[in-house]
């Protein structure tokens, strides 16, 4: 049958078709374009990064240890992204990199407490953990599977930025994939964090 | 009344396939108004309801065994576990802007909008609990899905009661039975394959679309519809040749092919509007450590994780990877009674979710109607079979129902 043989239904589905296909199709290079936030992008699209930054206010009164076990204080404000929990061990971390932010005012020099232990799953004797400060490197500590230490680094002052807010993030280039290849590296395992301060130091 | 006109309308539902594409008995049912019709239609029409009574008073009864404490009011509250809660939030707040408002990187757009939508738009209408309602709607839904399942059991009396006891009252009726999109997802499949069964491809379009907005894997049923209509093609012609120009020429056909996947379509375009990124339901899944692989890998990595429990004889990951098994062999099933269609969909929908883990496999593979009713003609086989098969799935149900509020892992 030729085309002008056919019936006004014929055409109308036709032209139905055509209409869904360009729709579809549009929709279809649309999604290939995602307008997100850096943030976005790299956490669920690039999958550059385990840790999703949440909106917290930091909130912290400065010299005040915080307990992160089970049982202590709601620490959600100081938690944005990288920690699961808390446990009676203490808040797990999960992905490579986990970060904590501490609302400290005034830019000062300041010592950072961490109270750390290695998590105890198979893998390597150590877990080295990189710490930094608003982007700036303090140093690399060094947690033993199953031990708990207590790690404490001299932030500078001039690491501290102009709103006082201090990010803390801990990456973990050991962490330890628990389900050995079965879950993405969202859910990797380094150590758990029983204790935090932030307190301010001699000029 | 309103009783009166469901079953009115079931009736017709029963009876709208009047080309039957999976008779084994060889015999065509028509509308009519002899005795003997009337003795299978109240057969068809009022078993389910039997099933559903049943299958309601095992799990409530199951309710008040394990939560003895908990009043009885709150039995459809108590059964809405693991994503239930979720398609609950869904269907009273809509999806999530980003960032969420949990501050958790797992967000609602995971899940597909076309069941919970719909449970939404009547809680705006009806005063009652979201819960209460979902369940209440889920039900319904369950028993229309077994009753328009009936042709495709090859109108046997003792599949279509197995199916009825499987979907109603049986081991797994609680996914069926409080807020999950499977129940959905099963009444659509049945629908899309009784429309291709007729060949009717805009009617399994209209179905399929709906099924694609359902659960992302309905898309797939869009390659059923056509493959059938390439079937359908070969048969009418006797040869392969001018396939496409052949396809091409069949207005309704090219209609069908873009208007089944629209669901996912819809839900791309407003995942777009709502967060910037239309495939948001798939890169969320990073959220729940969802990582792509081998599926085989995962198959026997999940077989062969033993228990190291004394008295556990599997662990939920041999349970997850024995469903999907079990799915693997019914799809071989199909494929040999040559329904290819079904067959493609079935593949596709078992080893897709198993490149992704093993995950609520036992969920995914007991809502594949294709697969369980497939099961059900292969139970009914003999006399002895299909009576132990109704025994052991009722009292299953009490054992599963019980798991289930004990938060057994396979279940999930």
């Amino acid at each position: 049958m030729r085309l002008f043989d056919r019936s006004p239904i014929a055409f109308g589905a036709y032209g139905l078709a055509a209409l869904l296909a360009v729709f579809e199709l549009a929709v279809l290079l649309q999604a290939l374009h995602p307008q997100v936030s850096d943030n976005y992008r790299a956490y669920y699209i690039d999958r550059t990064n385990t840790c999703l930054s949440q909106p917290v206010t930091g909130e912290y009164t400065l010299g005040t240890e915080i307990n992160f076990r089970s049982g202590g204080p709601n620490t959600r404000e100081l938690r944005p992204c990288g920690w699961d929990g808390p446990a009676g061990d203490g808040m797990h971390s999960i992905g490579e990199t986990s970060r904590l932010l501490f609302d400290v005012g005034a830019a000062q020099p300041l010592s950072l407490m961490l109270e750390l232990t290695g998590v105890s799953l198979e893998g390597p004797p150590v877990q080295h953990v990189d710490v930094s400060a608003n982007g700036v490197a303090l140093g690399t500590l060094e947690v033993t599977p199953g031990r708990t230490d207590r790690f404490t680094t001299a932030v500078p002052a001039a690491v501290i930025d102009g709103a006082g807010k201090l990010t803390i993030q801990l990456d973990f280039p050991d962490a330890i994939d628990p389900s050995k290849g079965r879950v993405s590296n969202t859910h990797w395992r380094a150590v758990k964090l029983s204790a935090a301060s932030v307190t301010p130091t001699s000029k | 009344m309103a009783a009166l006109h469901c079953l009115q309308v079931c009736a017709n539902l029963v009876y709208a396939n009047q080309q039957p594409w999976h008779n084994s008995g060889g015999a065509v049912y028509q509308p009519s108004v002899d005795g003997q019709q009337d003795r299978l239609t109240r057969f068809v029409l009022l078993l389910p309801l039997l099933f559903v009574l049943t299958g309601t008073l095992i799990r409530f009864l199951a309710f008040r065994y394990h939560q003895p404490d908990t009043p009885w009011t709150e039995y459809f509250g108590a059964m809405c576990r693991w994503d239930c809660i979720w398609y609950v939030n869904l269907a009273e707040d809509g999806y999530s802007r980003f960032p969420v408002p949990d501050r958790v990187a797992a967000a609602n757009w995971a899940f597909f909008p076309f069941y919970p939508i719909l449970v939404g738009a009547l809680g705006k209408l009806l005063p009652i609990p979201t819960i209460v309602l979902a369940s209440l709607m889920s039900i319904v839904t369950a028993y229309v899905a077994v009753v328009v399942a009936w042709p495709l059991l090859g109108r046997s009396r003792r599949a279509y009661a197995l199916y009825a006891a499987f979907i109603l009252s049986g081991p797994i009726s609680i996914y069926f039975t409080t807020f999950f999109t499977e129940v959905m997802f099963v009444l659509l499949t049945t629908l899309v394959f009784r429309f291709l069964g007729r060949s009717n491809y805009l009617g399994a379009a209209t179905a399929a679309a709906l099924l694609s907005g359902t659960r992302i894997i309905g898309v797939f049923v869009s390659l059923s519809l056509g493959l059938q209509a390439l079937l359908d093609r070969r048969r009418t012609t006797g040869s392969w040749r001018g396939w496409l120009p052949g396809l091409l020429g069949q207005p309704k056909l090219v209609l069908a092919v873009f208007l089944s996947p629209l669901g996912l379509f819809l839900y791309i375009a407003f995942l777009h509007y709502w967060i910037g990124d239309g495939l948001a339901f798939s890169h969320v899944q990073r959220a729940w450590a969802r990582q792509v692989g081998n599926p085989f890998g995962y198959l026997w990595q999940g077989l062969t994780a033993w228990s190291t429990t004394p008295g556990q004889w599997l662990t939920h990951s041999q349970v997850l990877a024995l469903s999907a098994v079990a799915g693997l062999a019914l799809t071989a099933v199909l494929g040999w009674r040559r329904q290819w269609p079904a067959a493609l969909f079935a593949l596709l929908a078992i080893l897709i979710p198993l490149a992704a883990g093993l995950a609520s496999m036992l969920r995914f593979m007991v809502a594949m109607a294709p697969l369980t009713i497939t099961l059900m003609t292969l139970l009914a086989r003999w006399r002895w079979l299909f009576a132990l098969s109704l025994v052991t799935l009722l009292v299953s149900a009490w054992f599963v129902t019980l798991a289930w509020f004990g938060g057994n892992l396979a279940l999930v």
